[in-house]
């Protein structure tokens, strides 16, 4: 009875079947909204199709744990990969073990470093991180002009996780719009990590208070962080009005804040798009269909304006 | 670890010295805290200390973890260690929080189970936390694997449990009196409430007698009667308890769930309780030490955005702090042990 019991819990655990197209998804990191809307997309999208079969493992923020995962996907010979990097530096030797065992690969949301020198049978399906930090200061810088600072007005900057590409591509961007003549008035007071965490996020922005810093603007690497931010100004007892703050991700928090007139701009990553634009690219290379080498899903400006667009997404 | 030297010192032995042992973490307390202010002169030309709204959010940002450091306190004073208290943060939030939900969300995880009143969340998390401290606790006190192992397991498992209670979604939208736990100085008053009963009960109580004789021999306490297995439960019951507290406290103040909260908040906890003078080999610590230790960290963390240091610096300093405000304490430490 146990033993019965006890292959039908593994046979459930183990749910592949042997004429579907399997694909091995390895994510950085199960517990990230981001990522997980992501994984819930590919999900989505592959449940929808007929004999496609996701295996999708956690590799925990640990590089070596991915590397492992994808040598298990090679060695039980799924049809594709699909990788979503935890160091987007260590991809060559990612590449290398598909490209050995000619199956294809697709890396998802985060830029491999060896994306110029991707064999045929691999691509990179995301969304161009330049876009999203341009996107977000200048619609600050736009709203900054439209509230008559356009002579003069001080941001301060809410970064990720410095080892995080998206941390370092979003904050330069904001550099890159600041040094643009349009937008040269704006003046970055401070800049601080706030390791993508909301509680982090309002702590520091309740220390920058406390250190009496004065600002027009507060311009975050993510609507996490700036939510934190608008908790403590909150608490402070400051004005959203005077302040224009913007995030990146529309996650539904985000538009609760922005629909309750705290948050002023974010951006939208669409997660979902990025995950089924994944499964498709992995099951035309599997076929043997040709895909260019750089997939790109557009991020979209998310404002009060068309706020409602976006509710139910994500 | 518990088996070092038995001349630990009796409580009453301690009192009868001039200075009690937290006044040595005390001045690196007092050190760190001036060392701020005259930099804060030197180069942003205001003064660190003198500003009540730093003040209050030095305190405000580490005292979740205070929260948790005061149960991982009592469990290092008996000679053991609680690796899953992070862990256990992210499962009671997401839990706790979703029975929290307010009925303006219209995806909440029981769409059923909306504008509960507040106590419920609140059971519900204390629960969980207690579930995962006896499971810590009995397997210590009766398959007698070491601590450090017990809780690495738990540590594990409460991270998996708390990602697959809403597979990764995270958990937002709760009622108004949920958030109450973490709004304004709330997280600081629950912090003072435990810190003070735990104090009275490690110094004047049974409970903390045995805590201390547990750390300081376990088989002399055997020996003289305590049930040493039961305490020990208990011990872990009442950490994970307090790890629950503190995960209830963060998502309120949050006003949101997600499986990765307190991410290492068990090794921050720890090395509050050890600056603090908690010794790792058991049978000495105080929670009056350990709540000195939560500030120490709290003063970092505020002084580094006010001289507005470099992101890239902080973690280096502040590795670089911890380990010399342990070298500190345990050099003086010596040195009065020599006196004496």
């Amino acid at each position: 009875m146990n033993k019965i019991l006890l292959s039908t819990a593994l046979s459930a655990m183990l749910a592949t079947t042997a004429q579907a197209e399997n694909i091995g998804v390895s994510m950085a990191v199960f517990d990230d909204n981001f990522l997980t809307v992501l994984r819930n997309g590919m999900i989505d999208y592959a449940t929808a199709q007929d004999g496609v079969e996701l295996q999708v493992e956690d590799a925990q923020n640990d590089v070596g744990k991915q590397l492992n995962q994808i040598q298990n996907f090679v060695a039980s010979g799924v049809d594709a990969i699909i990788v979503n990097p935890v160091d987007t530096d260590a991809t060559i030797a990612m590449s290398l073990a598909a490209a050995d065992a000619g199956i294809p690969l697709v890396y998802v949301n985060r830029q491999p470093v060896n994306i110029d020198t991707l064999p045929d049978n691999q691509a990179f399906v995301a969304s161009d991180e330049k876009e999203s930090g341009t996107l977000e200061t200048q619609a600050i810088c736009a709203q900054l002009k439209s509230m008559g600072k356009g002579d003069g007005a001080k941001a301060l900057v809410m970064m990720g996780e410095l080892s995080n590409q998206a941390a370092r591509v979003r904050t330069q961007d904001i550099h890159d719009v600041i040094a643009t003549s349009d937008c040269s008035f704006i003046e970055i007071v401070d800049q601080q990590t706030a390791m993508w965490s909301r509680t982090m996020g309002a702590d520091l922005m309740s220390n920058w208070i406390s250190a009496g810093l004065e600002f027009d603007a507060v311009i975050s690497n993510n609507d996490e962080m700036a939510i934190g931010a608008i908790q403590a100004m909150k608490t402070a007892g400051m004005s959203m009005d005077d302040i224009v703050i913007g995030g990146v991700d529309a996650t539904a928090d985000a538009l609760a804040a922005m629909a309750a007139g705290d948050l002023d701009v974010t951006v939208f990553q669409n997660a979902a798009g990025q995950g089924q634009g994944a499964v498709d690219a992995a099951l035309k290379l599997a076929r043997g269909e040709a895909v260019d080498n750089k997939v790109f899903v557009p991020f979209e400006l998310v404002t009060p304006e068309n706020l409602s667009d976006y509710q139910k997404k994500n | 670890m518990a088996m070092q030297d038995t001349t630990i010192d009796p409580p009453v032995m301690q009192a009868q010295r001039r200075l009690p042992p937290e006044v040595n973490i005390l001045f690196v307390l007092v050190g760190i805290a001036l060392v701020f202010e005259i930099l804060g002169w030197i180069f942003q030309g205001q003064s660190f200390l003198g500003n009540i709204g730093r003040l209050k959010i030095m305190i405000l940002q580490v005292s979740v973890i205070g929260i948790i450091a005061v149960g991982v306190t009592q469990v290092i004073i008996s000679g053991g260690i609680d690796l899953s208290s992070g862990s256990i943060v992210g499962a009671v939030a997401m839990v706790s929080m979703s029975f929290a939900q307010s009925a303006d969300y219209a995806r909440a995880v029981y769409p059923a189970l909306t504008d509960l009143p507040v106590i419920v969340p609140i059971l519900a998390g204390l629960c969980v936390g207690a579930i995962a401290g006896f499971i810590n606790g009995w397997l210590i006190a009766y398959t007698k694997i070491p601590p450090f192992i017990a809780t690495l397991g738990m540590m594990v498992a409460a991270r998996g449990f708390a990602k697959w209670y809403t597979k990764g979604q995270p958990v937002s939208f709760p009622t108004e009196s949920y958030v109450a736990m973490g709004k304004g100085m709330m997280p600081v008053i629950i912090f003072l409430v435990v810190a003070v009963v735990f104090h009275i009960t490690m110094k004047y109580t049974r409970y903390g007698k045995f805590t201390y004789a547990i750390g300081a021999n376990p088989q002399a306490a055997r020996v003289s009667g305590i049930n040493v297995e039961r305490h020990l439960i208990k011990l872990y019951v009442v950490a994970a308890t307090l790890a629950a507290l503190a995960g209830m406290v963060v998502a309120a103040r949050g006003q949101t769930a997600q499986a990765g909260m307190g991410l290492m908040y068990e090794l921050d906890a720890i090395a509050m309780a050890v600056i603090g003078g908690t010794s790792l080999a058991g049978g000495r610590g105080s929670i009056i030490g350990t709540s000195i230790g939560m500030v120490i960290f709290g003063v970092i963390l505020s002084g580094f955005t006010f001289l507005r240091l470099d992101a890239y610096y902080q973690e280096m300093i502040k590795g670089v702090i911890i380990v010399a405000a342990v070298v500190v304490d345990t050099y003086r430490q010596k040195k009065r042990v020599k006196k004496s």
